[in-house]
């Protein structure tokens, strides 16, 4: 640190970045002080999702069967499909942020922009997903009706699901109150995930409008960092999800 | 920007390497639902959990920039992982353990679910 204030043209008209706050000595101090002020905040975060992480263990510890049970009503190509979304836009923030550092203003904006787009597509994933739920009577509450699923299979021909799995120690109106938990969990978990992608998309559009105004350069680009370091962690919160809701049980 | 500064925060990676990131992520994620399908008894849970941490691991480390970052980054993120584990270990130790709350317990009732029957209600 102290060799870059003992820089030779330190105090020469030019020397502060316009960006620069008053009450930091240098840029590098400046940014120093935006990372650990981001991850504190993101630490928050993961401790705001750890408690619903925490409800899901316990009751998963709890209730397994009914886990594995509902767990199966989820669409493996449609979660599979939005984990490979997720992680795409993860690089393309990951590049904008790399555009920023070496001043490429116009390949900021495009990667922000693309960025947006996987996002807005992950999340109209989650629509046709949600859509499905509610169709299928697997949304909790007064509607909720596990064997609604089963039911409407038979009806229209098909084997009913549950013959090719293994034997559940449930009955199935403990299944129709313990799947319910689940569901519970799967909404909250993944709502509060799709709200986050919202703000992050929101937060992005801004960005996008700054970059391409020229705020940024090579020396000062602290929020397309910034919005960076929020999308990665929203990035690996889906990291999580994906096989805790998806994945319970698929191999019997 | 001098040299200093680009080995502080402002760390430039190569393209490259975010690329091998990505792909690395995506097999990360083809694992994942790989092994989901393979009968691995009481280790499905901690393969799974095993690849979602290393993949956690990839985005912070490169993707995040924690690597290029001040020891100081490294602690406050240490700190709330930290937390984290407390979170998750106490609360998980106290709830499977414990016997003052009545833990619910579906497997004693006798397996009904060979074949399933509508649901009246």
């Amino acid at each position: 640190m102290s060799s870059t204030v003992a820089h030779a043209d330190h105090g020469h008209a030019h020397a502060h970045h316009p960006a620069q706050q008053h009450h930091f000595d240098t840029m590098a101090q400046q940014k120093e002080a935006a990372v650990i002020g981001m991850w504190l905040f993101l630490l928050t975060e993961i401790l705001f999702f750890g408690g619903l992480f925490v409800a899901y263990m316990i009751y998963r510890v709890w209730y397994f069967d009914a886990f594995a049970e509902a767990s199966r009503r989820l669409s493996l190509f449609w979660g599979g499909l939005n984990t490979a979304v997720l992680i795409g836009s993860s690089l393309t923030m990951a590049l904008a942020v790399r555009a920023a550092q070496t001043n490429k203003r116009k390949a900021t904006v495009n990667w922000l922009i693309l960025t947006m787009i996987l996002g807005c597509v992950f999340l109209g994933v989650k629509v046709i997903e949600y859509e499905d739920k509610f169709a299928n009577h697997e949304v909790p509450g007064y509607n909720f009706d596990f064997s609604y699923h089963e039911r409407h299979a038979a009806a229209e021909g098909h084997a009913p699901e549950a013959s090719e799995h293994r034997e559940l120690s449930l009955t199935p109106e403990q299944l129709q109150n313990t799947t319910q938990l689940y569901f519970s969990l799967y909404f909250t978990m993944t709502g509060l995930h799709a709200l986050h992608m919202i703000i992050g998309v929101g937060i992005m559009l801004v960005i996008t409008w700054m970059a391409h105004k020229g705020k940024f350069d090579g020396v000062y680009y602290t929020p397309v960092e910034m919005a960076g370091l929020y999308w990665h962690f929203v990035d690996i919160v889906w990291i999580f999800l994906f096989p805790l809701l998806y994945l319970v049980e698929r191999h019997t | 920007m001098s040299d200093h500064a680009s080995h502080g925060s402002g760390h430039i990676s190569p393209i490259s390497l975010y690329i091998t990131i990505f792909l690395a992520l995506m097999v990360g994620t083809a694992l994942t639902v790989g092994a989901a399908f393979v009968d691995l008894g009481s280790l499905n849970f901690p393969v799974a959990m095993l690849i979602a941490v290393t993949k956690a691991v990839l985005v912070v480390w490169y993707f995040m920039h924690v690597k290029w970052q001040s020891h100081l980054t490294k602690l406050t993120l240490a700190t709330g992982l930290f937390f984290l584990a407390i979170l998750l270990g106490m609360m998980l130790i106290d709830y499977t353990s414990k016997d003052f709350i009545a833990m619910p317990r579906p497997t004693d009732a006798a397996g009904q679910m060979a074949a399933p029957e509508p649901a009246s209600h």
